[in-house]
């Protein structure tokens, strides 16, 4: 069992060390070279859509951010477990970057959804149970955010609630969609954002670099912002330190 | 088991005593209803319809402040710490306080099923209602037990605890809503509401079981 | 579609507004772990002083 467990560890390290490190560089660089091409495709390249015009557009955007928002609070959940086995503050900093990230994305899939639907379908919600579902991860991980910061960036016990928080959300997901699934099938609506017959090749490439660009873009500010926390943690503790020294 | 009953008994009499916490919930669902009443119209609209949404939106808003008592109680005269350092295991601390939470809850509820009855002259007291209530009240209670545990600064704790709990809480309130409009066969949904209803509340019961030590660990 | 273009535009510009937002927050933490780091500094100077002058 414990060699298991110490061949998964190793695995996740050499996995996870160089992404660590290459933060500095050449993260960014690809995010630049990555999202530069996203708009050159998304604005220019891609064929304009015949029924829907230029603002079918905004799916380059609305696709990727919603689908790695999940990704984003997926790390945040897998984080916060990994936090409340062994305690270690650093899983907390990844945790709650992670969140922000996917606050932002959340945020992103919500307004070009909403932007993208009232020129075409009239409307700016519908009660479909994709868009329920996202808006009500925005609400649980909004609410990791304020348990979390009740405390400082030292404060385990603050981390360990939110930690629960994050977890149970993320759990939570699939009862989410079903449930609100079946709710809407009692009240059909108008179907959107259902309806997408395959889409032509320039649009699947030009979509899979938007892809693609908001990953590598995400990672990179994860990455930055756990960093972040992480340096205040470590800051906190050498001013507790200091407060020993001078007493 | 017999440490469950100690803190079962200990939260049961601390209840008794202090009447004020299922009091002021109780009263509470009363004034809740009356607010739906006079803002949808009830009088004049059918309100068989809307009769599952109050309910199970009542039940949510005073088994919130239930379920917050025990621990806000606790951590205001200190005896939260003593209690951790205590002997007692944290699961068995879990099934006092779940216990205590259910049955209190679960009286405000029966008061709400009847006060219902009367005044909307729809039979509540149906068994398959009850069984409805029951079962999402065992899911709501453990997942509510778990995040009042948490040891909140005191004048964030009123409005923090329904911000984290209503949204998890969301597949609970639909799947209660539809199941009890089922049973009181007010609409006929073939979704088998009733087992996700317990999907759920087995979910909710067994995370919080698992989680609970983790809040306050020593 | 003319006024599609407008909405286009929008959407566009809520994402590079929600980046400059977020990056605007991120500094903000950078920013305020600096002055808690120049603040240690002055500290660890006083510690220092008092330690040679003792």
């Amino acid at each position: 069992m414990t060699s298991i467990k110490i061949t998964i560890l190793e695995l996740g390290n050499w996995f996870l060390q160089p992404l660590w490190h290459s933060r500095w560089i050449i993260l960014p660089v690809i995010t630049s070279i990555c999202v530069m091409a996203m708009l050159i495709g998304a604005v220019i390249a891609a064929p304009r859509e015949i029924i829907e015009g230029d603002v079918q557009r905004l799916m380059y955007i609305h696709v990727p951010s919603a689908i790695i928002s999940y990704l984003a609070f997926g790390i945040t959940a897998v984080a916060s477990a990994i936090l409340l086995i062994n305690g270690k503050l650093y899983w907390d900093a990844i945790a709650r970057a992670s969140a922000g990230i996917g606050l932002l994305l959340t945020f992103f899939a919500l307004s070009t959804g909403a932007i993208w639907g009232k020129p075409i379908w009239g409307i700016y919600w519908t009660w479909d149970a994709r868009l329920t579902t996202t808006l009500v991860l925005f609400l649980i991980y909004s609410s990791y955010l304020l348990v979390r910061n009740l405390g400082n960036a030292n404060d385990t016990r603050a981390a360990r609630y939110a930690a629960i928080v994050g977890l149970i959300g993320y759990l939570d997901i699939p009862l989410i969609h079903f449930s609100v699934d079946w709710w809407r099938t009692l009240h059909p609506q108008r179907i959107v954002f259902d309806i997408r017959p395959s889409l032509p090749t320039e649009m699947l490439i030009v979509l899979g670099i938007a892809f693609l660009a908001v990953l590598s873009l995400v990672l990179w500010l994860i990455l930055l912002s756990a960093t972040t926390e992480y340096l205040h943690q470590q800051v906190g503790k050498l001013s507790g330190d200091l407060d020993q020294m001078e007493s | 088991m017999r440490n469950i009953f100690i803190v079962l008994k200990k939260d049961l009499q601390i209840a008794w005593r202090d009447k004020t916490g299922w009091l002021s919930s109780f009263i509470f669902s009363v004034i809740l209803i009356f607010i739906y009443a006079f803002a949808f119209d009830l009088a004049k609209t059918n309100s068989e319809l809307l009769l599952p949404g109050i309910l199970w939106t009542t039940f949510l808003f005073s088994g919130i402040i239930v379920c917050n008592q025990s621990f806000q109680q606790e951590s205001a005269t200190g005896t939260l710490d003593a209690m951790i350092a205590s002997p007692i295991s944290q699961t068995s601390i879990f099934f006092g306080k779940f216990f205590c939470n259910l049955i209190s809850l679960s009286i405000v509820q029966f008061m709400i099923v009847v006060l219902g009855t009367i005044m909307f002259q729809v039979n509540l007291l149906k068994i398959e209602v009850i069984l409805v209530i029951f079962l999402g009240t065992i899911g709501f209670v453990s997942l509510a037990t778990l995040l009042s545990a948490f040891e909140y600064r005191e004048r964030f704790r009123a409005v923090l605890l329904p911000v984290i709990e209503l949204p998890i809480l969301i597949p609970l309130l639909l799947a209660g809503v539809q199941a009890s409009s089922s049973a009181l066969e007010i609409s006929n949904t073939s979704s088998p509401w009733l087992i996700f209803l317990a999907i759920f509340s087995l979910w909710g019961f067994l995370g919080s079981i698992l989680l609970f030590p983790l809040v306050n660990e020593k | 579609m003319d006024n599609a273009l407008e909405f286009m535009f929008a959407g566009f510009a809520v994402f590079w507004a929600g980046l400059f937002v977020y990056l605007l927050i991120l500094q903000q933490r950078i920013r305020s772990l600096n002055e808690q780091i120049l603040l240690l500094r002055e500290r660890l100077k006083g510690i220092t002083l008092n330690d040679n002058s003792d």
